[in-house]
């Protein structure tokens, strides 16, 4: 009885974990308006560095002066690294983002490149998938 | 002296034949379908950076083109432009103010247009021209995006006739 009721608790995790994940890695389309590309300058406040997609955190001024906050959706860490990304690299610096808006009109983009200004290192989206 | 100027004309007319056969207007109706493997890098999947539709449905008469411009899940984009180079409003998602304008240049169509949207640093707006060639059953786009703030970029498109 103990077993069994050891391997439902495994099995409820499992499938918990799989969903959170399908939820994380969403398609672009769903969530992102691909008629809108925008340009963002500024300067990372905060990294998330994890997977499926690393997110990152980029204060923007804007035509009032006010800077606000953009959450930027990019490939995961190992995609990043593989095109000579690292975690340090990241808070702090100046960034320029190519991306889309999202649909429901937060300050989210996904990007599909961006270019650290300073160390010009960049990173261009290579995904090949509808 | 006569016979001269017969073939003088007749070389004349010969010329202005041949002039107009090269000057023929190119036929870019049809549905395009884009090719993946014969577009440049980065213009198909999630998040180009530069869209291409995945579809073109062109309709041209002599005196202007109608475009459909179809992509995976996002609202369709449509224009009818007059070949003069008028400017005409696209007819594009809730949200979105486009106008452009189209001309035929030798054997190219070149669509200029401008897209304006709001986002929350603003109002955006974003410049675009396509260059469009076909050869066959095969057009080709070259698109270039031009954004204040950022330096233009360019991407090429590859469509299949279907």
């Amino acid at each position: 009885m103990r077993v069994r009721l050891a391997f439902a608790t495994i099995f409820l995790g499992i499938l918990l974990a799989a969903g959170a994940a399908l939820q994380a890695h969403h398609s672009f389309s769903a969530t992102y308006d691909g008629n809108k590309p925008i340009t963002l300058r500024g300067k990372v406040v905060k990294l998330g560095w994890q997977n499926p997609h690393a997110h990152i955190y980029v204060g923007v001024t804007n035509a009032d002066g006010k800077v606000v906050t953009w959450e930027v959706e990019s490939a995961g860490p190992t995609t990043l690294m593989k095109q000579g990304l690292r975690k340090e690299d990241f808070v702090g610096a100046e960034v320029i983002i190519k991306g889309y808006l999202a649909k429901d009109g937060t300050p989210t983009v996904n990007a599909s490149s961006f270019t650290l200004v300073d160390s010009k290192k960049e990173y261009v989206n290579e995904e090949k998938t509808q | 002296m006569t016979r001269l100027m017969s073939v003088l004309c007749v070389a004349a007319a010969f010329g202005a034949q041949t002039g107009a056969l090269a000057q023929a207007r190119p036929d870019f109706s049809g549905t395009w379908k884009i090719s993946q493997s014969k577009s440049s890098r980065n213009v198909v999947g999630n998040n180009p950076d530069i869209q291409f539709p995945s579809q073109l449905d062109v309709k041209q008469t002599p005196t202007d083109i109608a475009v459909v411009a179809t992509s995976v899940r996002q609202r369709p984009v449509s224009a009818t432009y007059t070949l003069d180079g008028s400017k005409v409003n696209v007819q594009a998602p809730e949200g979105i103010t486009e106008t452009g304008q189209a001309m035929l240049n030798g054997s190219n169509l070149v669509i200029t247009s401008r897209r304006s949207f709001s986002s929350p640093v603003g109002d955006v707006v974003v410049d675009f021209k396509e260059v469009w060639t076909v050869n066959g059953n095969e057009l080709t786009i070259e698109k270039t995006r031009t954004q204040v703030g950022d330096t233009p970029s360019t991407q090429k498109a590859v469509y299949d006739k279907s």
